[in-house]
């Protein structure tokens, strides 16, 4: 198997040192669409939320204040980039630390909201993103023990798939599952939506969805199923 | 049991962390009966273990070889067509650092040897970029970190969504 199987042909290569980004047509529309909605992000306006109270018939605006709206405008186009990198990296260990950067910088996002329920949330995810680095970074290094290198266009030529490396990609996939709070962990995340600031909240959204799309195309490259 | 309660209870994000903790310790354990392989090519070789410590080498467990700018020392790349210059200045010793490799056995592991004495070409060098993004989470972890602090977010009286 090549990397054609999966992401189309391979159209070049960044090198930067031993860090090798490369490009196919999969990598790069992620990547692109990640950028674009990234500037969606940086020139939009946060929504104002309207709460509404039984038995009265006073309505409660929710509004993001200035300086708020700054720090999480900045951090939404941190996450973007972030998010953009870990599209079209190729390295295993650059991967998972844009995955990392997603994760610190989702807490931040929504640590700048004054509910109460929000904030406990989003302690919540972030005990699971810290708990989540262990075997994030525990897969790469066992990763990198049994194949003897970190380059995904490496590991792609290799003709052999041990246990060892099954089971390092097996610890990878349950950090990045931490680290962005997918399926049966979704419930700190859900919470975590229910505050003002539609689009800056959306990327935390987003930039878990295009991980874990990368992420399987990371586990298919090692693993090698057919 | 009734599946439609399992879900409820995944519902409450504070049983969550408790959830993940519980499935890692499990995917860990599997981790036991996994038979230990390892690729002997390994990327950067490394010397036998405590063999610089018993040769009483100052710079163990650093010490790669070479002299600055005429012999490289052994560091070896991925890709080495993409750093070229690899292993000339990983010899490099500042004269605070030569003055203490002098006068001790234990400079390798003294925090002199990073990253004023030794300098890690590996870390600097050929994977550059993870360097910059481990200082760039540093970075937005203290951005957070202070902001929170600056605008105390957790002043939840302000408001009145909670009794004290």
């Amino acid at each position: 198997m090549d990397l054609a199987t999966i992401g189309g042909q391979l159209l070049g290569t960044i090198p930067l040192g031993d860090i090798v980004l490369y490009l196919t047509p999969f990598n790069l529309f992620m990547f692109g669409g990640t950028l674009a909605f990234t500037t969606l992000i940086a020139i939009s306006r946060t929504e104002t939320q309207v709460e509404a109270e039984f038995g009265t018939l006073k309505d409660k605006e929710v509004k993001v204040n200035l300086e708020e709206f700054k720090i999480r405008r900045f951090l939404a186009i941190v996450c973007g980039l972030a998010t953009a990198g870990a599209m079209i990296t190729g390295d295993l260990f650059n991967f998972t630390l844009f995955v990392t950067l997603i994760g610190i910088v989702n807490i931040g996002i929504v640590s700048a909201v004054r509910q109460v329920d929000v904030l406990n949330a989003a302690f919540q995810y972030g005990l699971i993103a810290m708990m989540a680095s262990l075997p994030l970074f525990g897969g790469a290094a066992v990763l990198l023990a049994s194949t003897g290198t970190l380059s995904l266009l490496e590991i792609v030529k290799l003709p052999y798939v041990t246990s060892m490396m099954t089971f390092g990609s097996l610890l990878l996939l349950m950090g990045i599952i931490g680290e962005t709070g997918v399926a049966p962990f979704y419930a700190t995340k859900a919470e975590m939506f229910r505050t003002p600031g539609s689009p800056f909240i959306l990327i935390i959204h987003l930039s878990s969805l295009l991980v874990i799309v990368r992420a399987i195309e990371v586990l298919l490259i090692i693993n090698k199923p057919f | 049991m009734n599946i439609g309660r399992i879900w409820n209870s995944l519902a409450n994000p504070r049983r969550i962390p408790r959830l993940f903790a519980l499935i890692l310790g499990l995917i860990l354990l599997i981790g036991f009966f996994i038979p230990i392989s390892l690729n002997d090519h390994q990327l950067y070789p490394r010397p036998t273990p405590q063999s610089q410590i018993n040769d009483q080498n100052p710079l163990a467990p650093y010490d790669r070889g070479g002299s600055p700018f005429e012999e490289t020392g052994i560091v070896r790349a991925q890709y080495p067509q993409n750093s070229i210059e690899l292993g000339q200045i990983t010899a490099y010793l500042t004269p605070i650092a030569i003055g203490v490799k002098d006068s001790t056995y234990y400079f390798g592991t003294s925090i002199l040897s990073s990253p004023g004495g030794l300098i890690d070409e590996i870390l600097y060098y050929t994977r550059g970029f993870d360097t910059i993004l481990e200082s760039s989470i540093l970075m937005m972890a203290f951005v957070i970190a202070s902001w929170v602090a600056l605008h105390f977010t957790m002043k939840r009286d302000e408001e009145g969504d909670e009794k004290p």
